[in-house]
C-alpha cells in the first residue's frame, strides 16, 4: 500500500493565523466585558457559551468514533484520527469549564441564578425563598456543578486519551498482533454509556440551570445531537481543508457522502428533537414550562427561526440530494452553515435565561435594598403562581380557563409591544408598581413584559443576547482558532493514517454504490 | 405486454469480481449485455453498466410533497371548517399539532407512491409470473445475459467464449 503525505505539518503560517484568530478572540472578550452590565453578563455568557459548545463539539467527537469502533465499522478508519485529535480538545474544555466553576464558587458570575450569594433562595425563612430551586439545590449546588462539569470532564479526557494513546501504539506494534486495537476497542466500549449517560447530566448543570425553574427532559438529547451536529460539520470542514492542503489523498468522495449522510440524518434527529421538546411543551401548557418558548419566541425571533432555518431547512434540503453530499464545494458550504448553526442553538439555550437571570438578581437586589415591604412581593409572586397552578388543577376539566388562557396569550404580544421601549428610557428605580407582584417576571409564568419598572426590560432588544453582536463572533473566531490550534498541534503527532489498524483496507476501499454521472464513474479515486 | 419468446445465452460466475471483470472485458468489446443479475447489490456495478441513476426518488420527492401539503390542509379543513373541538384551549388552526400527521401523511404518501411506482414500472403485480433465468442468481451466483434470439451462431460461439475467457462457471441457453 502506497499511501503518501501521512504526516501532517502543522505550518507557521497556519499557527500565525490561528494565533491572530485567539488575539481577536480575547480583545472581543475584553470588548464585551468592558460594555456590559455589572455582573458582567454578556462577558460570561460569551465564555460560558463558547466554552461548553467547543467542549461538547470534541466530545462528540470521541463518542461517535467510540460508537464507530463499537460497532465494527471500518469506513471510518481513515478520518479515525481527526476524530481522536479532536477529542482531545477536552483538555482545553477541563480548563475552561474550570474557570467557570471557579465562577460558581467566588461569585464572579451570575450565569446561575441558584448560585445568587445574597438571596438565601434556599431559606425558607429567608424573604427570598424559592421553593422550585430549594427542591432542586441537591443537585444544583457549587459542589455538584463542579462535579458534573469539571469532574466529568475529567473522566471523558482521560476515555478519550487511553483511546488515542491504544490507536497510536498500534501503529507502530512489532508484531502483527492487535493488542492495542483490541485495548482502544474495550475503552470505546466503556466509553458509551460513560459519555451517553455522564453527557445528560453535564448539558443540564452547564447549560439548562441558566434556567433553574425551567426543566426538559428533552433538554440533554437536544443539546447533544447539536454538538454532534457540530462535530460533524467540523469533520467534513477538517476533511476538506486537509485534501486542499495535499493531505488525505484516499479520503474521496465516498467517505465525504457518508459523513454528509450522518450530517444529512443527524440534523432531522435535531430537528424531531427540537419539535419533540417544543412539542410536549406547548401541548401540556404548564405554565412554568411554556415561559422558556414564550419568551423566546416573542423577544428573540431571530434566534428562534434563525436556528430552524440553518439546523434544518439547509442541511435538509441541500443534503437530500445524493449528488450534493458527494461535492466537495456544496458540503463544505453547509457544514459551515451547520456549524455557526448548532453554535447558534447553544447561543440561544444560554443568553436569554441568562440575562433574565441578571435582570432579575438586579431587580431582587435593588428591592432588598429599598424595604423590606417590597422585597416580599417576590416572595407573594411565587406563592400566588404556585397557588394558581394548584387552583387550575382543581378545575381540571374546565374547558373555559384554558381557553381564556389561550386568549390571553394572543392578546400578549400586543401588550408587551406597548411596555416595549428602549432599554435607557426606561424609568429608573421608579415605585414597583402592580404588576411587579408578579415577578420575578420571567420564570414565574408572569407576564415577560412586566419588569419594565426597573433598568431594563426582558423583551427589549440587546446587541449581544437578541443577536449575536460582533463580540460574538470575535469570540467565537477566537474559540475556533484555539480549538484549531489544539486540534492541528495533536493531529502532527501521529500519522494522519492508522497503518495497523484492521480495518484500513476496507476504509480504503470504501464504496457507498451511489452512481454519480458528473463524477465520470464515480471511481476515479480508486 | 406480449409474451414474445426469447432466446437467452446466460454465463454464471462465482464471484462478483469476476462478474465486474467480465462486464468490463464484454464493454471494451462492444458486446450487447442484455441484463446482470446478482444475489445482492454489487458496489459499483451500475456505472461500468451504463446504467442511468434511478429517477424514482424524484417521484419519491414528489409523492411526499403532494402527502405533505394534503395532509396539512386536510387538518387545516376538518379543524377548522369541519368539525371544530376545542383541544385544551388550543386554537382551532394549531399548527404544532398538525406537524405530526403531515410527516406521517408525507412518509405515507412517499412509501406508497414509491412502492406502486416501482412495482409498476417492473411490471410487477399480483399473479404475475416470475421469469427467472437460473434459480441460483438468487443465492450465491452471478450472472450476464445476453439476448441471442436470431442471432447468427457465429455470434453465440463468440460469446460463449467470452464466456469461457472471463471465468464463467456455467454457460447456458434458455427461451423465456
Amino acid at each position: 500500500m502506497n499511501l503518501t503525505n501521512t504526516q501532517f505539518v502543522f505550518e507557521g503560517k497556519t499557527k500565525r493565523v490561528l494565533i491572530g484568530g485567539m488575539v481577536l478572540g480575547v480583545v472581543c472578550l475584553a470588548l464585551s466585558a468592558l460594555n456590559d452590565d455589572e455582573y458582567h453578563t454578556r462577558f460570561w455568557t460569551n465564555f460560558l457559551h463558547n466554552s461548553v459548545y467547543f467542549t461538547a463539539v470534541a466530545f462528540m467527537a470521541i463518542f461517535f468514533l467510540a460508537a464507530q469502533i463499537t460497532a465494527f465499522a471500518g469506513w471510518m478508519t481513515v478520518i479515525k484520527r481527526i476524530w481522536e485529535s479532536m477529542g482531545q480538545f477536552m483538555l482545553v474544555g477541563l480548563i475552561l469549564m474550570g474557570i467557570v466553576a471557579i465562577g460558581v464558587w467566588g461569585h464572579l458570575h451570575h450565569l446561575y441564578h441558584w448560585n445568587d450569594p445574597n438571596l438565601n433562595i434556599t431559606d425558607p425563612e429567608a424573604s427570598h425563598f424559592d421553593r422550585i430551586i430549594a427542591g432542586k439545590s441537591g443537585f444544583l449546588n457549587p459542589v455538584f456543578f463542579t462535579i458534573a462539569t469539571v469532574g466529568f470532564l475529567g473522566i471523558w479526557y482521560f476515555w478519550a486519551y487511553k483511546m488515542r494513546r491504544n490507536s497510536i501504539a498500534q501503529d507502530t506494534h512489532e508484531t502483527a498482533s492487535l493488542d492495542y486495537y483490541k485495548k482502544e476497542r474495550k475503552w470505546a466500549a466503556s466509553f458509551l454509556p460513560i459519555g451517553g449517560f455522564l453527557s445528560a447530566v453535564f448539558f443540564w448543570q452547564a447549560m439548562m440551570s441558566v434556567d433553574p425553574h425551567w426543566y426538559s427532559t428533552m433538554f440533554s438529547w437536544y443539546s447533544t445531537a447539536s454538538a454532534w451536529l457540530g462535530s460533524l460539520s467540523m469533520t467534513v470542514m477538517l476533511i476538506i481543508y486537509l485534501k486542499s492542503r495535499g493531505y488525505l489523498e484516499y479520503v474521496t468522495h465516498d467517505h465525504l457522502h457518508d459523513v454528509g449522510k450522518f450530517l444529512f440524518g443527524i440534523s432531522v434527529f435535531w430537528t424531531y428533537l427540537w419539535f419533540d421538546q417544543f412539542m410536549l411543551i406547548w401541548y401540556a401548557n404548564n405554565g412554568e414550562e411554556t415561559i422558556y418558548f414564550k419568551e423566546r419566541m416573542e423577544h428573540y425571533p431571530v434566534l428562534f427561526w434563525g436556528n430552524l432555518l440553518m439546523n434544518f431547512v439547509v442541511p435538509f434540503l441541500i443534503l437530500m440530494r445524493n449528488d450534493n453530499k458527494r461535492k466537495f464545494g456544496t458540503m463544505f458550504f453547509v457544514a459551515l452553515i451547520v456549524f455557526f448553526g448548532h453554535w447558534w442553538d447553544y447561543f440561544y439555550m444560554i443568553k436569554p435565561g441568562a440575562r433574565t437571570a441578571a435582570i432579575e438578581a438586579k431587580e431582587l437586589a435593588e428591592a432588598g435594598q429599598h424595604k423590606t415591604g417590597q422585597s416580599t412581593t417576590t416572595d407573594t409572586g411565587i406563592t400566588t403562581v404556585l397557588s394558581t397552578a394548584a387552583g387550575e388543577q382543581a378545575d381540571a376539566g374546565h374547558a373555559q380557563e384554558p381557553a381564556a388562557a389561550g386568549e390571553q396569550a394572543k392578546e400578549q404580544p400586543d401588550a408587551t409591544h406597548a411596555a416595549e421601549q428602549p432599554a435607557g428610557e426606561a424609568p429608573h428605580g421608579a415605585t414597583p408598581s402592580e404588576d411587579a407582584v408578579a415577578h420575578p417576571p420571567a420564570e414565574h409564568g408572569g407576564e415577560a413584559g412586566h419588569g419594565a419598572s426597573h433598568g431594563e426590560e426582558p423583551g427589549s432588544f440587546k446587541l449581544g443576547f437578541t443577536i449575536p453582536g460582533l463580540e460574538e463572533i470575535g469570540v467565537m473566531i477566537g474559540f475556533l482558532s484555539l480549538f484549531l490550534f489544539f486540534f492541528f498541534s495533536q493531529l502532527q503527532r501521529a500519522s494522519l493514517v492508522p497503518m495497523k489498524d484492521p480495518y484500513l483496507e476496507e476504509s480504503l476501499h470504501h464504496e457507498t454504490g451511489a452512481m454519480i454521472e458528473s463524477e465520470g464513474g464515480g471511481h476515479a479515486h480508486h | 405486454m406480449a409474451a414474445e419468446s426469447k432466446k437467452v445465452l446466460y454465463g454464471l460466475y462465482n464471484d462478483e469480481e469476476d462478474l465486474k471483470g467480465a462486464v468490463k472485458t464484454a464493454n471494451a468489446a462492444h458486446l450487447n449485455i442484455m441484463d446482470v443479475f446478482t444475489p445482492f447489490p454489487v458496489h459499483g456495478l451500475d456505472p461500468i453498466l451504463g446504467l442511468k441513476e434511478s429517477r424514482l426518488h424524484i417521484l419519491g420527492f414528489i409523492y411526499g410533497a403532494c402527502g405533505a401539503t394534503f395532509g396539512f390542509l386536510a387538518m387545516t379543513w376538518i379543524f377548522t371548517s369541519d368539525w371544530p373541538i376545542v383541544f385544551g384551549g388550543k386554537p382551532f388552526w394549531s399548527v404544532p399539532a398538525f406537524i405530526p400527521i403531515t410527516f406521517e401523511m408525507t412518509v405515507l404518501f412517499a412509501a406508497w407512491g414509491m412502492t406502486i411506482t416501482f412495482y409498476t414500472v417492473c411490471g410487477m403485480w399480483p399473479g404475475v409470473k416470475a421469469k427467472t433465468l437460473d434459480n441460483r442468481i438468487t443465492d450465491d451466483k452471478f450472472c450476464i445475459a445476453f439476448d441471442v434470439t436470431g442471432a447468427p451462431d457465429s455470434d453465440v460461439k463468440n460469446l460463449q467464449g467470452f464466456f469461457t475467457n472471463t471465468g464463467a462457471s456455467e454457460v447456458n441457453v434458455k427461451m423465456m
